[in-house]
């Protein structure tokens, strides 16, 4: 079997007594495209925080391209690869929107090549993110819906192999959720990127990836497709009473 | 203003300091090296602080320390090359200290920066009184006024260079990426940690370098007057007023408060340190982005009629 170019093993993570994240594993390879879901305060962002190396795990491994990144500072990770957007956008305000994507260009993404030259340019992504025509105004003054998109490319700039993304959907309506999951599943295409998408919307996330991850409490309780992760008892039962997103998912 | 234009304005700017010396009173070259000093410490400060939102109280310690790698020095080192020194000291130690507290933000880097210099300061004092037997230090055969001028200038217009050369490398966007969000510029690759050090260890020069330079001209030091907290103070101030994220703010703002001091000084002696204050915060309250903001503003409506 294949390498794993991102893989968690037993990450946990404890603030004070309470166990944010509860010894999951998970293995995603190139050109994968992962969609983890779960309940509000499942463990879904302390769980990428760890990825990313923005956290560092109580408990657990975690390597990336076979190399342990375990405890290492973010910038480690994003130097192999690891680009992530936040929930809440935390893009440079008061620098414009080119030299936001131009940032991970000029540090994470500087020693690698994409596989697809079309991400060199820092206009190019802007304009393939459908924000050309605000390229040069401070991104602080962009919508949030657009820094949300912002954040897409700040990550493309990093030239990553691993794409971590943490609700890009939310707060968008449904014709730019659309969009923007065309255009995340366009990059995967064209990079071979490993991809690993958050959202809360069940819905919107079940239709577009190929493998679902539920974690419940902090525990990892499901992960497989999405049609038979629907049908999955446990996953029923952690969302029983969650706006009845169940029902909808197995319909 | 065009590339030529404004090269021209550089070009005849910098004869005319240069020339300075032959052709004002001794009066006005004293007040124009005040002038470059507090604009070399100011443009430094803002180089690594203006960017990243630090907050630096350390100037007088850098500086300190250089004033005392000239008096140590003074008998061997020839004038040039304990400048170079006292610069280099200050970096190394801006580097160690860098290394263990740039981790920290805010309140907790001022006053430990601040710290530094009064432990400096009484490091000093208590090794001259237990080893050298003595306060301060005569400086017997200092350099005349006109080199020391030519070098404050030299150093003063070195800072203006560098940080320009940083703003636009790429340890300039990682400064600016740490002021914005730290955490973030990390996630993007930029090893923050080692960016903090290297440009408050390269800030930490120009006010060393400015220490040993200024320390000759005094020909008297003794660690209350090199180590003076307010030499910190006002660099910050000035560089706050002039415009910190720019390097024509400190500049500008340096001439006018050094000015601007002198002339409060000759008229109201005993009223210049409150209306000093008063006009301080005038400017905090009314311009808070700085005299440069004021440039932008004026650009702005020029560009907009």
């Amino acid at each position: 079997m294949r390498e794993a170019l991102l893989s968690a093993q037993g990450v946990t993570v404890h603030f004070g007594g309470l166990v944010a994240v509860d010894g999951v594993d998970l293995e995603v390879h190139a050109g994968e495209m992962v969609g983890v879901i779960g309940p509000n305060g499942a463990g879904k962002t302390t769980f990428f925080h760890t990825l990313s190396g923005v956290l560092v795990p109580t408990a657990g491994r975690i390597a990336v391209a076979g190399d342990d990144l375990t405890g290492k500072s973010a910038h480690i990770y994003a130097a192999h690869g690891v680009a992530r957007t936040f929930q809440t956008p935390r893009v440079f305000k008061e620098m414009s929107a080119v030299d936001n994507v131009r940032f991970g260009l000029e540090f994470a993404g500087r020693t690698r090549q994409h596989a697809h030259d079309a991400f060199d340019d820092p206009f190019a992504i802007l304009d393939f993110l459908g924000l050309a025509a605000v390229a040069s105004v401070p991104a602080g003054g962009l919508t949030p819906s657009r820094q949300r998109l912002l954040e897409i490319g700040m990550a493309l700039g990093a030239r990553p192999r691993v794409l971590l993304l943490d609700e890009v959907a939310s707060g968008l309506t449904h014709a730019e959720v659309e969009k923007t999951a065309q255009l995340i599943r366009r990059v995967r295409d064209e990079l071979g990127l490993a991809v690993i998408w958050i959202e809360h919307a069940v819905r919107v996330l079940m239709s577009y990836v190929e493998r679902v991850a539920v974690l419940h409490q902090g525990a990892k309780i499901a992960d497989g497709d999405p049609r038979s992760v629907a049908r999955d008892p446990a996953v029923v039962e952690a969302y029983l009473g969650e706006e009845g997103d169940t029902q909808r998912m197995a319909a | 203003m065009t590339l030529r234009d404004s090269m021209l304005a550089t070009l005849l700017t910098a004869l005319a300091l240069t020339a300075m010396p032959w052709l004002v009173s001794d009066f006005a070259l004293a007040l124009t090296l005040t002038c470059l000093m507090y604009a070399g410490l100011a443009v430094s400060w803002a180089m690594f602080c203006g960017a990243t939102n630090y907050l630096s109280l350390a100037t007088a310690a850098f500086f300190g320390m250089g004033a005392y790698v000239t008096a140590w020095g003074a008998e061997g080192l020839p004038y040039g090359v304990a400048v170079l020194i006292g610069g280099l000291v200050a970096a190394a130690i801006a580097g160690l200290v860098g290394a263990a507290v740039l981790h920290l933000r805010g309140a907790y880097f001022a006053v430990i920066t601040f710290g530094l210099g009064e432990l400096v300061r009484h490091a000093i004092t208590y090794y001259e009184k237990a080893y050298a037997g003595t306060v301060g230090r005569v400086i017997s055969e200092p350099p005349d006024s006109v080199t020391i001028y030519h070098t404050v200038l030299l150093l003063a217009a070195l800072a203006v260079i560098t940080a320009l050369a940083v703003r636009s490398s790429r340890l300039g966007l990682a400064l600016r990426g740490i002021g914005s969000d730290e955490e973030r510029a990390r996630t993007l690759g930029v090893n923050t940690r080692r960016a903090k050090i290297a440009a408050f260890s390269l800030s930490a020069f120009f006010a060393g370098a400015l220490g040993a330079a200024m320390a000759m001209r005094w020909t008297y030091i003794d660690p209350l007057t090199v180590f003076n907290p307010f030499i910190g103070f006002q660099t910050v101030l000035i560089a706050m007023v002039g415009g910190a994220q720019t390097i024509i703010g400190p500049v500008a703002s340096a001439v006018l408060f050094s000015l601007l001091t002198e002339f409060l000084r000759l008229q109201f002696p005993y009223l210049f340190l409150i209306l000093l204050g008063l006009l301080l915060i005038l400017l905090v309250l009314y311009l808070p982005g700085g005299l440069a903001s004021l440039l932008v503003r004026w650009r702005w409506r020029k560009s907009g009629a």
